[in-house]
């Protein structure tokens, strides 16, 4: 049973972050791609098997959804083909490190999904940095991440919870993610306007929009 | 770096080896780096990381600490915690490109089954030059123009090492034997972590005794499992005739102490040729597999001879040709596989299948040591 879990980690990805996110990121994600119009450009940075890729796919946006595991995209890859929607997906094995090479005011909204939790703190703020390139004047920066609650009871609290938890995540998907300390300092700092956020299950888990600035553009 | 630090970190790296240990990522200063310093990377494993700054102190360099998941870079490399990606990630992420006027940098050569140098310098137009095995290493490596003897691009099981493999095994195997007796059998509590302390070092520190009869190809898991059977009934035969000519303990007693070592080689046991640098992990499912050179396709490039770990290649630099001389002594680590830009190198299995590079490339081993593709 255990080796069999073990061995077929990618496909389980999902289910493992839905138990450690308490089933509360379906919600967070339909939120988020709410904001998303028919038409726009969308950047995915870190689309894993495509959640966030594929929701803003069907709402009618073009959307180009990057990930450094190959067999997470393949598995993005076959659900797109499944709902019909990958003329409107591209799929590329790239990191954050390579954003550089997207066209700069390109894209009217980016969004991660759980990303940011995985990455180094430069990778962070070079993605952040990145993502203010990319983007249009006014355009929106959607993100949905694991943070470090801020109040001290509550991270206890999420501590004491967490553990048991990311222990069963860890054997069954062999992954797990680090929370991300102050995500909307760091976001204002790569010159975002933040306009919302929203924290659940004990304050560790943030969604937030933040918008590039108008004018100033690159 | 101080020493004090460093050997903390060493004793509670070795004692807790099989576990990640992950520290800060990101850019390094030793000493007073300038322009051309010669900048090198390693994984975030914590010991690593320390044995890297205390080799490297007095010199000036830079070092960048990628993100390998507080996992060491040989394991992180072949089980795909160390990737291009983390790589290309530290180079352009950590501000290095600004610090340093040269795009050289220098790899650990253990990294080679996870890091393509291709990739590397063509995504981000930094040339990759193999360290050497061992950090050790580094001074000789920086001091000789960067270029490395045969011994510092080889794996090697010294005297140092089998004793910080038996503490690595033996430590978390006392600790959870002595937790488990002082519930069940009170006296046998200090007992038992001398012994398993005792069996580990009875296991690793005659290795080169016994290591003939591993045989080179290191598939006869029979031979470890005669090993390790020859031990246990050499452990109970000394130990019950110990006690007999003291005219002491009881057959009840021999029995215990026969079921707990038993449970502790069985332990010890499951991966012996994997805790040994020089054998494929007997878990791994390549360690089935053959490398295979097709003489054909090579052009004589040489980077099979600079990422094996174990010597096996010599390359003709006239006639542009390389050899498998030393194939008996190979790992299966598949680095060459990996480097090789005339994919002139593959797995074969057992049936004559080829396995594609690119497979090796892009799939990669995980925990249970399988390679999961789909």
């Amino acid at each position: 049973m255990l080796m069999r879990i073990l061995e077929s980690a990618p496909s389980r990805y999902d289910r493992g972050l839905r138990i450690l996110t308490l089933g509360r990121l379906d919600g967070v994600y339909e939120r988020l791609i709410s904001h998303v119009e028919e038409g726009q450009r969308v950047l995915d940075v870190g689309c894993g098997t495509g959640a966030l890729a594929l929701r803003a796919a069907s709402k009618g946006a073009w959307v180009k959804g990057i990930d450094v595991n190959p067999q997470m995209l393949e598995i993005a890859r076959s659900r797109a083909r499944q709902a019909k929607l990958d003329h409107r997906v591209q799929w590329a094995e790239m990191g954050v490190a390579e954003l550089e090479n997207e066209e700069a005011v390109s894209y009217d909204v980016v969004v991660s999904g759980l990303c940011f939790s995985e990455l180094t703190a430069d990778e962070v703020a070079f993605a952040l940095q990145q993502a203010r390139r990319v983007l249009k004047p006014r355009g929106l920066l959607l993100l949905a991440d694991e943070v470090v609650p801020d109040g001290l009871t509550q991270r206890v609290l999420n501590a004491l919870l967490r553990i048991p938890l990311s222990v069963v995540v860890y054997l069954w998907t062999q992954g797990t993610t680090h929370a991300v300390v102050d995500l909307p300092h760091e976001v204002q700092e790569a010159g975002f306007i933040v306009e919302s956020t929203r924290q659940q299950n004990l304050g560790s888990l943030l969604e937030l929009v933040a918008r590039r600035p108008a004018g100033a553009g690159e | 770096m101080n020493l004090l630090r460093y050997v903390v970190v060493n004793i509670l790296g070795v004692v807790l080896r099989f576990f990640p240990w992950p520290c800060r990522t990101g850019l390094a200063e030793i000493g007073l780096p300038g322009r051309d310093s010669p900048v090198f990377l390693t994984c975030n494993y914590r010991l690593t990381v320390a044995r890297v700054r205390w080799a490297l102190r007095g010199t000036n360099a830079y070092l960048l600490v990628a993100n390998s998941r507080g996992v060491n870079v040989w394991c992180a490399a072949t089980g795909g915690l160390l990737t291009n990606h983390d790589v290309l990630s530290a180079l352009k992420t950590s501000g290095i490109e600004e610090r340093v006027d040269h795009r050289r940098v220098i790899l650990p050569q253990l990294a080679a089954t996870g890091i393509e140098a291709g990739v590397v310098a063509k995504k981000a137009g930094w040339q990759v030059l193999w360290g050497p095995v061992y950090a050790r290493d580094l001074p000789r490596f920086v001091e000789s123009g960067q270029t490395k003897s045969k011994e510092m691009s080889e794996v090697a099981f010294p005297w140092r090492q089998r004793v910080e493999m038996a503490a690595a095994w033996a430590f978390p195997i006392s600790v959870a034997t002595a937790l488990i007796l002082a519930v069940l059998w009170r006296q046998a509590f200090l007992p038992s972590i001398f012994v398993v302390w005792g069996l580990s070092l009875a296991v690793y520190l005659p290795f080169p005794l016994y290591a003939r009869w591993l045989g080179s190809r290191a598939r006869g898991s029979g031979a470890v499992l005669a090993g390790f059977a020859a031990l246990w009934v050499l452990v109970l035969c000394g130990y019950t005739s110990y006690q007999y000519l003291l005219g002491q303990g009881s057959w009840a007693e021999v029995l215990r102490w026969a079921v707990l070592t038993l449970v502790v080689l069985l332990v010890m046991g499951v991966d012996f040729l994997g805790s040994t640098p020089l054998y494929k992990s007997g878990l791994q499912e390549d360690r089935l597999l053959e490398v295979v050179l097709k003489e054909e396709r090579c052009k004589g490039v040489g980077y099979c001879q600079d990422v094996c770990p174990r010597g096996c290649y010599e390359v003709d630099r006239r006639l542009h040709r390389a050899t498998m001389a030393g194939a008996q002594r190979c790992v299966k680590c598949g680095a060459c596989i990996v480097q090789c830009p005339c994919d002139a190198i593959h797995f074969e299995d057992a049936k004559g299948g080829v396995i594609p590079p690119d497979t090796i490339r892009e799939f990669k081993l995980n925990l249970m040591g399988k390679r999961v593709e789909r």
